[in-house]
C-alpha cells in the first residue's frame, strides 16, 4: 500500500471519524435499508415497514461493529419524503449512529433535508448525495438546511473516463458552470466525502477506483463508493450464479476489498443483510493495509481491527 | 433494401435482455420489470437506467434495421425513470450538452451515442408506450401484432463506437503524490509508479 503526501482530512459525524491515510483509520461502513424490494418494507410509497426486523437488521450491524472495530452507519433509501420521515425517526430511535439520507428523486432528498433541520438530525446526516443533476431548487434547500456533510457523486454521463469525473467536480466539466465541489461550498457542505460513482464494468468501475485514489491524492477528501454495483450489475455474473449461488455472493463481498485497496474511507456496502459477512472481509482487509504501512509512519487509531482481531 | 441489415458483431453492446429472433420487427423494454423472453420478439430486456440503459437500447437497436418497433412496458424505475428518458429521447433528442430533452429522470445524459445514430434511432423505430404493463400474455399478443409488420429500415445497420475507448492518456510523470515505499513513487494522475533515482 502507500501514503499520499496530501494531508489527508478526517472528518467526524457524531463521532464516527471517516478519512486519513491508508491503514490509519478502520474502513467505515454503511449498509442499505428499506432500499427497493427490500422485503421488509411493506409500502414503500407510505414508508411502512417491519420494525421489528429493520431493528434486528441495524442490531446486527452494531454487533458487528462492535466487534470488528469497523464504524457503522445506516444508508436509508427512500422513495418518498412521507416514507423519509417514518424511516429517519425510526433509525435515528434505533441506533447512534450516522445515516446516509438517499433518493433517486432529489425533490425527496430535500424535503428529508427540510426534515432533519427541524427535528434536530442534520448532525447525524450524510446528504446522498450532490450529483451533476443538481438544480437550483435543490442547492437553495441543501443551503436552508443545518446539513453541513454530503457525498460528492463523480458521475459524469457526459465524459465517464478520469478526466471527466474529476473536472465535473473540479470545474464542472462540459457539464456544469463550476465545479460540485465549489456547488457544495454554495450548499453549506464543509465536510465532504467523494464517490467516483461505481459504473457497470465496461462502463469505467475501474476507473472510479483509480479515481478514489487521484482525488485523495489531489484535494485529501475522504473517498468511497457503493462498489458493490458493480458485480450486481453484471450479467454474466447473474446467469452464472444460476448455477452456483454462492458465486454472486462470494463477488458481492469481495468488490468491499477492492475499494480498500483503492483507499477507499467508507463503503455502502449494500443490503445491510450482507454485514455479517462484510464487517470479517473489511477488518481483514483493514488489518493488511495498516500492517503494509506501519513504516512509513501511519499509526492505525485506538480501536482498529488490528488492535481488536489480531 | 440494404444487404447489411443486421450488424456484423450485433448486438454490440452487452446487457440484460435475450436475443430471440434477430429477424423480428419488435424488441420489448421491460424497464425495471424482470421477465422471461417471449417467443417472436427480436430483444426482450429491462433497462434500468436513464443513461447507460437507455445508450444500449440505442446501440442495439440502430444496428439491426429488422427493428421496427420497441414495446415499452414493465414497471417504471423508480427515480431513474428510464421509461419516460426512451420515450424523451425518441421524441426531443438531446441538449447541446448531452441531456436528454424533457426526461424526468434523475441523471438523463447520453455520453457514447452521436447525434446521427439517436436520429437514426428516431426515424428508424416507433415505440408503444405501455408502461406497468406487465401481463405476459398481453406483451405476446402485441409481439404477434408487431414481429412481421412493415419491411425492415430501408437504411444499413449503423454501429456506434464508443468514444471513450478512442481516448489515451500519456503516461508523463508530473510529479509524486503518494508514498509507496522509501523510494518508490506513485503519480496519481498518470498511474505511473516509479522509483526515484
Amino acid at each position: 500500500m502507500f501514503v499520499f503526501k496530501k494531508d489527508q482530512q478526517v472528518i467526524n459525524i457524531a463521532n464516527v471519524k471517516i478519512g486519513g491515510q491508508p491503514g490509519q483509520l478502520p474502513t467505515v461502513l454503511a449498509g442499505t435499508i428499506f432500499y427497493n424490494k427490500h422485503s421488509i418494507v411493506s409500502d414503500p410509497v407510505a414508508g411502512i415497514f417491519d420494525k421489528q426486523a429493520a431493528e434486528a437488521l441495524i442490531n446486527a450491524q452494531q454487533v458487528l461493529s462492535d466487534e470488528t472495530g469497523n464504524p457503522h452507519m445506516v444508508h436509508i433509501y427512500a422513495e418518498t419524503p412521507q416514507a423519509a420521515e417514518r424511516y429517519l425517526d425510526f433509525v435515528s430511535a434505533t441506533t447512534d449512529a450516522p445515516f446516509l439520507l438517499d433518493s433517486t428523486d432529489s425533490t425527496v432528498r430535500t424535503a428529508a433535508a427540510a426534515y432533519v433541520s427541524e427535528v434536530g438530525l442534520a448532525d447525524k446526516t450524510i446528504y446522498n448525495s450532490l450529483n451533476m443533476s443538481v438544480t437550483d431548487a435543490e442547492i437553495e434547500a441543501l443551503a436552508s438546511s443545518d446539513i453541513d456533510t454530503a457525498i460528492i457523486l463523480g458521475f459524469n454521463a457526459m465524459d465517464s473516463g478520469l478526466d471527466g469525473r474529476m473536472e465535473l467536480l473540479e470545474n464542472g466539466g462540459s457539464v456544469l458552470p463550476h465545479g460540485l465541489l465549489e456547488t457544495a461550498d454554495e450548499c453549506g457542505i464543509t465536510k465532504k466525502l467523494i464517490d467516483p460513482s461505481i459504473t457497470p464494468m465496461g462502463n469505467g468501475a475501474g476507473v472510479a477506483l483509480r479515481m478514489c485514489i487521484t482525488a485523495k491524492a489531489k484535494w485529501g477528501y475522504p473517498v468511497g463508493s457503493g462498489i458493490h454495483n458493480a458485480p450486481s450489475a453484471w450479467n454474466w455474473l447473474r446467469n452464472k450464479s444460476k448455477e452456483d449461488r454462492f458465486l454472486y455472493k462470494i463477488c458481492d463481498i469481495a468488490s468491499t476489498g477492492l475499494q480498500q485497496m483503492a483507499a477507499g474511507d467508507f463503503i455502502l456496502y449494500g443490503p445491510i443483510e450482507n454485514a455479517r459477512y462484510t464487517f470479517p472481509l473489511a477488518a481483514m482487509a483493514d488489518i493488511m493495509i495498516s500492517e503494509s504501512v506501519a513504516d512509513l509512519d501511519v499509526e492505525p487509531v485506538e480501536g482498529h481491527p488490528i488492535y481488536k482481531l489480531v | 433494401m440494404p444487404n447489411n441489415t443486421i450488424a456484423q458483431e450485433w448486438p454490440p453492446a452487452r446487457g440484460d435482455y435475450t436475443v430471440v429472433n434477430p429477424e423480428s420487427r419488435i424488441s420489448v423494454v421491460t424497464l425495471a420489470s424482470d421477465m422471461d423472453p417471449l417467443p417472436d420478439t427480436c430483444v426482450m430486456g429491462s433497462c434500468k437506467t436513464e443513461n447507460l440503459g437507455i445508450e444500449k437500447i440505442i446501440a442495439n437497436t440502430i444496428s439491426n434495421s429488422n427493428i421496427r418497433y420497441i414495446l415499452v412496458c414493465g414497471q417504471e424505475s423508480k427515480g431513474h425513470l428510464s421509461g419516460n428518458t426512451l420515450l424523451a429521447i425518441h421524441a426531443n433528442g438531446v441538449d447541446e450538452q448531452g441531456r436528454i430533452i424533457g426526461s424526468d429522470g434523475a441523471i438523463p445524459f447520453i455520453e457514447n451515442i452521436p447525434a446521427d445514430a439517436i436520429e437514426h434511432f428516431q426515424s428508424q423505430v416507433e415505440l408503444i408506450d405501455r408502461r406497468g404493463l406487465i401481463e405476459t400474455h398481453e406483451i405476446q399478443a402485441m409481439i404477434e401484432e408487431y414481429k412481421s409488420k412493415g419491411e425492415p429500415f430501408p437504411h444499413p445497420a449503423m454501429v456506434v463506437q464508443s468514444k471513450k475507448k478512442k481516448k489515451m492518456v500519456e503516461r508523463e510523470i508530473k510529479g509524486a503524490d503518494v508514498l509507496i515505499s522509501h523510494n518508490i513513487l506513485m503519480d496519481t494522475t498518470s498511474g505511473v509508479v516509479f522509483a526515484q533515482t
